[in-house]
């Protein structure tokens, strides 16, 4: 019975990830022997251009795509940006995931070098080096062209796949020169389009993955078949940290027709059988013995923790500016509020699953993949194979947010197969997947200000504390900065607002509980608490909500200007029709490392309904995240923003009692159905900047400006997540508050 | 061993009975376009349709759908044909997709009984959940559809 020695739930993302930054560019110049395809073989007569490009005698343009597509629209729009530059033919373009190259790979925030997809930096950190790319092939097929007629490059032009010379009215497909100029040494700084010749890029495109999404033909990880497959699920503690000590029917279970193995692991015990249900039918008949490790976590206790914290002396200080302690010292009144965010999970529609094939000397895997290298490394260890020998198939993943960059599932599946010496998919149930999965850590925060005489913000101090997400899994960043966790108080340290006066603190409340990034990670509880006073602190001295703020961003023109848009579009200056309350909110995402900037702003409409629940009517987002690839897809993405944003605003809380989590499914975790989905404008800047980061921008000021509206609507203030979906429950809040 | 019509041909399952009819379909007939997303019914990702109605297959016993028709989202046209499926491309929905095959069989479906639904009709009877929140386009390409 193998064990697993290599699984700590709380170490997986911290195991030799951290090295110095590493900040090359990988831009091929093509090895000598890389004209055909990774594997040497050159399927259907294609050739390879570059690391990116592959053409067939057909026209057949394989562009490869090394970002895994979860549903944000990469399939399309890094080939989009490709494919301009290189002039090829859109409407013959079809796009394969690659993997396993350096061309692929980029170093985040001070990590290894690695192929990953995560902290909204796809387009920011590929769209230099796929126009590098396209541009290369471009030039190559010139070359090639201008070859073979007799005349100069300069003389030659590109149009859709073809390279033309217009003096001689001649043309050649690329596919007709791909032998040609598969050949010419790649130009290292070869000439850019500009904007204004870009034809594919700033343009509204349909998603190329769709069809296949529309007919169920598109593959996810849980629908690949490899042969020789069997199918396997997990039996988990009922602890968190619960661990198997003994299996009392190992024998009886195995023997069950259609069970091979039963397979004991570090953290859980594995069934492999012929089908899922046979394996979960077997798993569910287990009797483990099971040391419940700490079996103590509860929220009562953590937010009891959190409250002590908030109410200590001191707290390690992230930020200070000017003199706040001062300005507080001296005044009259201070303004304060308190503010709460749960534990939160990223909840999939597709539970984490994987197919692994453990062989001699090799390990090949297939799923739904978000890190190919991390799943690398981790196997290579596991299996003392080098990272080269894990082949790593990605397929479509099923949502992600997050959550399937770390790849305990695929450790298990990995551990199934070796144990019986076949391919096996190991699929976990929702039940699994929500009670032992890395959450969203809490946080709590108390805002301290004081006005000046103008109405202005004369100081400010906000003190958040929580479980640190950076302590669990980037322990050196963390210390490096002092003892505090900038994604705790992010939109807060860094935001866009000028303060003449501001001491921001963060305090790790730390818990036993496996953490780790969900999308937008700690700004969708710092924005919620910092905009929302900042509201607070607007109504104080009856100035309008924009304005107020735009008054602390006279610096800034980028910020003003989304401002600007997004009030605009949604008509602020008219008042709301009649029983409709209007809340706003912005904020400035700053990518990790200073990846990147971008800006969205929210206009919330709500209404009070006869029955008293809350309805969000219509959400206006406006968003500058620099040179639009393609309104599509940011459309989209922002569309669903909204929809995500509300459910963690009015519904998403993890709770934990004796050392286990509460929610089982979708039943008591629940999710946005379609009739709570509001209206939802999206208001796209023109931005000149390169394109800047969008998956996770423009989900922070949604729950703040959802809640302003609310207080528009009940004259309470709602500082606590999720909000209340009902008057009578926000009166029954606001009872509690006044009673403590 | 069941015998129940999938996608217009006789298939036979031969494991448990009691295995959901969604197992039966991914991995006896190899159908995976409807997914697995709660095991409870909550989710709908599982939806295709027995005897014309939707119905969640993840809580479904195969057992109990002998010698009835079901319905995948393979079974729903050749060629993206349906008119659901053409509204879905204009209006260009997936994000994932993981749900989209469901969300497709469910609005077949609404579609079948109430030929062009109100807004109210569709929050209504379109209960199946979409992580990535694409809920304002499948109204849309509801509607889309409905007016085809």
């Amino acid at each position: 019975m193998p064990t697993l020695d290599s699984m700590d739930r709380r170490g997986f993302l911290k195991t030799g990830l951290l090295v110095a930054g590493c900040l090359v560019l990988p831009i091929s110049l093509r090895n000598a022997d890389a004209q055909e395809t990774s594997d040497g073989t050159a399927p259907g007569g294609m050739l390879e251009i570059t690391d990116w490009i592959r053409i067939g005698p057909d026209g057949t343009t394989v562009l490869g795509l090394s970002q895994a597509e979860v549903g944000q629209g990469v399939w399309t729009g890094l080939p989009q940006v490709l494919a301009d530059e290189m002039d090829a033919d859109w409407n013959r373009v079809r796009v394969e995931f690659v993997t396993d190259r350096d061309a692929y790979r980029t170093a985040a925030a001070h990590e290894k070098l690695q192929q990953f997809v995560g902290g909204s930096t796809s387009v920011t950190m590929f769209y230099l080096r796929l126009r590098i790319a396209g541009a290369q092939a471009r030039l190559a097929f010139l070359q090639a062209a201008a070859g073979r007629w007799g005349v100069a490059a300069s003389e030659c032009h590109t149009q859709r796949g073809q390279v033309l010379h217009a003096g001689s009215q001649r043309s050649l497909s690329y596919a007709e020169l791909i032998t040609e100029a598969a050949r010419i040494p790649l130009e290292p700084n070869p000439p850019l389009k500009s904007n204004a010749q870009q034809n594919l890029v700033n343009h509204w495109l349909p998603k190329l993955d769709t069809p296949q999404k529309c007919n169920g033909s598109a593959l996810f990880g849980i629908d690949v078949k490899v042969p020789g497959m069997l199918y396997g699920t997990i039996r988990t503690a009922p602890t968190l940290d619960g661990r198997p000590l003994k299996v009392n029917n190992q024998d009886t279970i195995s023997e069950r027709p259609g069970v091979h193995a039963v397979v004991m692991t570090k953290d859980v015990v594995i069934v492999v059988a012929d089908s899922f249900w046979i394996a979960k039918q077997a798993s569910e008949a287990l009797n483990v013995e099971w040391d419940l490790g700490d079996t103590s976590i509860s929220s009562a206790a953590i937010d009891a923790e959190v409250q002590a914290a908030l109410d200590a002396k001191d707290s390690p200080l992230a930020l200070r500016q000017g003199d706040p302690q001062k300005v507080f010292e001296k005044a009259s009144k201070v303004i304060q509020a308190d503010y709460h965010v749960p534990y939160i999970v990223h909840a999939p529609m597709e539970p984490v699953n994987a197919t692994v094939h453990v062989r001699q000397g090799e390990v090949e895997v297939w799923g739904p993949i978000q890190g190919q290298d991390l799943v690398r490394w981790t196997l290579g260890g596991m299996f003392k194979v080098s990272a080269e020998k894990v082949i790593v198939n990605t397929t479509f993943l099923g949502g992600s947010f997050g959550r399937k960059y770390v790849p305990d599932f695929v450790v298990h599946a990995a551990v199934a197969s070796a144990a019986v010496g076949k391919p096996v998919k190991v699929i976990r149930t929702r039940e699994d997947d929500l009670r032992h999965g890395f959450y969203r850590p809490n946080v709590s925060g108390r805002l301290k200000a004081v006005l000046d005489k103008d109405g202005n913000i004369a100081a400010l101090h906000a003190r958040l504390a929580g479980q640190s997400l950076y302590y669990q899994i980037k322990r050196a960043n963390f210390d490096s900065n002092g003892g505090w966790d900038e994604t705790m108080v992010d939109g807060i340290y860094n935001a866009a607002y000028q303060l003449p006066n501001l001491q921001v603190e963060s305090t790790n409340v730390n818990q036993n509980i496996p953490v780790s990034f969900m999308r937008s990670v700690g700004s969708t509880g710092s924005v919620f608490m910092y905009e929302s006073f900042i509201s607070e602190l607007a109504d104080t001295v009856g100035v309008e909500q924009a304005e107020f703020r735009r008054r602390m961003l006279q610096h800034d023109p980028i910020s003003l200007n989304v401002i600007d848009r997004t009030l605009k579009r949604a008509n602020w200056t008219s008042p709301a029709a009649d029983g409709l309350f209007r809340g706003f909110a912005f904020s400035m995402y700053v990518g990790r490392a200073d990846a990147y900037r971008s800006y969205a702003a929210v206009v919330a409409e709500v209404r009070i309904q006869p029955n008293g629940r809350f309805k969000v009517e219509r959400l206006v987002c406006g968003v500058d995240c620099g040179r639009p690839i393609n309104q599509n897809l940011i459309s989209s993405m922002v569309e669903g923003s909204m929809g995500f944003a509300l459910t963690n605003t009015f519904k998403s809380k993890i709770t934990f009692d004796g050392g286990a989590v509460v929610q089982g499914n979708f039943p008591d975790y629940r999710l946005l159905f379609l009739r709570e989905m509001p209206q939802v404008e999206v208001e796209i800047i023109d931005s000149e900047r390169p394109p800047q980061g969008l998956g996770e921008i423009t989900m922070p000021p949604v729950a703040p400006a959802v809640a302003q509206a609310l207080y528009r609507a009940t004259k309470i203030r709602l500082r606590s997540l999720p909000l209340p979906g009902t008057l009578a429950e926000a009166q029954a809040y606001a009872k509690a508050q006044s009673g403590t | 061993m069941v015998t129940f019509e999938l996608n217009g041909k006789p298939y036979s399952f031969d494991g448990d009975a009691m295995t959901p009819l969604l197992w039966a379909i991914r991995e006896g007939a190899g159908l995976t376009g409807s997914k697995f997303g709660c095991g409870v019914g909550a989710c709908g990702a599982c939806t295709v349709h027995l005897n014309g109605e939707a119905v969640r297959s993840c809580i479904i016993a195969v057992g109990n759908v002998a010698d009835m028709k079901v319905t995948t989202i393979e079974g729903l046209s050749d060629d993206l044909g349906h008119p659901l499926q053409k509204a879905w491309i204009a209006e260009d929905v997936p994000q994932c997709g993981y749900c989209q095959s469901g969300m497709i069989m469910s609005a077949a479906a609404l579609l079948s009984q109430i030929p062009a639904p109100s807004d109210e009709q569709i929050d209504e009877y379109m209960t199946n959940l979409c992580r990535c929140a694409t809920y304002q386009r499948i109204r849309k390409a509801i509607h889309t559809a409905a007016k085809n």
